[in-house]
């Protein structure tokens, strides 16, 4: 707290965008068929990379709040919308399944000359403008269903510990379980 | 399947077990509004004006004092052995050393008791322990200590027992004249009976550190 100045912030932003654009790049989902393959069933490493992004995440910010590098109080959660979420969420897997990319693979993929991220991303602009243009009438919509700052391990009435010991049992089930029908589907060459 | 990933799933696993061992930290150690209801309603937590000046006559080291006013106020005037933590300030980082003394009893006091027990609701939630409000504040403090009225003759014993006290804790203050000093003696004359003399005894020690200031 106050030891970088607030100024900094967009610097570290920078920084941080230009390495998570790294990643992602070298892994591979700049290509549209990368990201098309979890819906076809022949490759899953985007499940791969964010549920393990997730887990370790979530394994190492409960390690560092245990040894007390790290104040959970001053974390922000996200509030929970939860009709603006599932609507959005479909919008969005549809655009996702259509596209073939995810908002922030698309520009990885200009940053690498794909046109048809460069189309992606011009209709992602059509998009947000229709929606800004729009948003008294869906502004309803928008906010309904707030349920605060949730956690799932609240919901559930469980620790954080023990949640995050089940979510990783089934995160690496599903990885496993992801390789094994990425050997049953047809393998696509791309 | 390849070797690593195997080996790597199950690091994973094996730190995802570790945190269910170790204990559970996400609790707050704020105190449960519950149990906060019923300390507010205890009035345990008050120590009143004539206790709080014994102690600080008699220097007893478990004593301390805690002035929530602003601070210009305890600049101007303050208890001796008071430190100045205003109520804004009550759960900053900074005073976290003094408020977390053990085997210190925190007693906190503004010029009415209005301040002192907001600071003492504060801390208490906070999980602070050994805290006190000095019942009165300042100001009653100041109106039986200092400017203390002499009881009637007929008053009870308990009543000039008291004042007599308050008048030693009066010199010890302000390091009174001679001429008072006569007087406090003159007023413990008055009530003959040997069971207030007993008690007088008992206040010897303050009256005499009076007398050293």
């Amino acid at each position: 707290m106050g030891v970088i100045p607030e100024s900094w912030n967009n610097v570290f932003a920078v920084l941080l965008g230009m390495g998570f654009g790294f990643v992602l790049e070298g892994s591979g989902f700049s290509s549209s068929r990368k990201i098309i393959g979890t819906f076809f069933g022949y490759d899953f490493v985007v499940l791969k990379v964010f549920f393990t992004a997730a887990i370790t995440a979530m394994i190492g910010l409960l390690y560092l709040s245990h040894i007390g590098w790290l104040d959970f109080s001053l974390l922000y959660i996200h509030p929970t919308y939860l009709a603006s979420a599932i609507i959005g969420g479909i919008v969005m897997g549809m655009g996702f399944a259509m596209g073939g990319y995810c908002p922030g693979t698309s520009f990885c993929g200009i940053a690498i000359g794909k046109i048809d991220a460069l189309l992606f991303v011009a209709g992602l602009f059509i998009g947000v403008l229709i929606f800004s243009e729009a948003f008294p009438l869906l502004e309803k919509l928008y906010n309904s269903g707030n349920l605060g700052h949730k956690l799932v391990s609240d919901s559930l009435g469980i620790s954080k510990s023990l949640f995050a010991f089940l979510l990783t049992v089934v995160a690496i089930g599903m990885f496993f379980g992801a390789t094994w029908l990425e050997r049953k589907v047809k393998k696509v060459e791309y | 399947m390849d070797r690593r990933y195997t080996i790597l799933a199950l690091i994973a696993i094996i730190l995802a077990a570790g945190l269910l061992i170790i204990p559970d930290k996400g609790k707050t150690k704020e105190m449960e509004p519950e149990k906060l209801l019923s300390a507010v309603n205890d009035q345990a937590r008050f120590i009143t004006t004539d206790a709080v000046t014994e102690r600080i006559i008699g220097g007893d080291p478990t004593l301390q004092l805690i002035d929530v006013r602003p601070a210009d106020q305890f600049n101007k005037f303050a208890l001796p052995g008071a430190i100045s933590i205003p109520l804004d300030s009550i759960l900053s980082q900074t005073w976290q050393d003094v408020l977390q003394q053990p085997g210190k009893d925190k007693v906190f006091y503004s010029n009415g008791d209005v301040e002192a027990d907001a600071a003492w609701q504060l801390c208490t939630r906070a999980g602070t322990r050994k805290v006190f409000v000095m019942k009165g504040g300042l100001n009653y403090w100041y109106n039986t200590i200092i400017k203390g009225a002499e009881p009637s003759n007929t008053a009870s014993s308990e009543d000039l027992d008291q004042y007599s006290f308050r008048q030693a804790a009066k010199l010890y203050f302000t390091g009174g004249s001679p001429a008072e000093e006569r007087r406090t003696y003159i007023n413990e004359d008055a009530p003959e009976p040997a069971k207030v003399k007993v008690n007088v005894v008992k206040k010897a020690p303050a009256k005499s550190s009076g007398g050293g200031c």
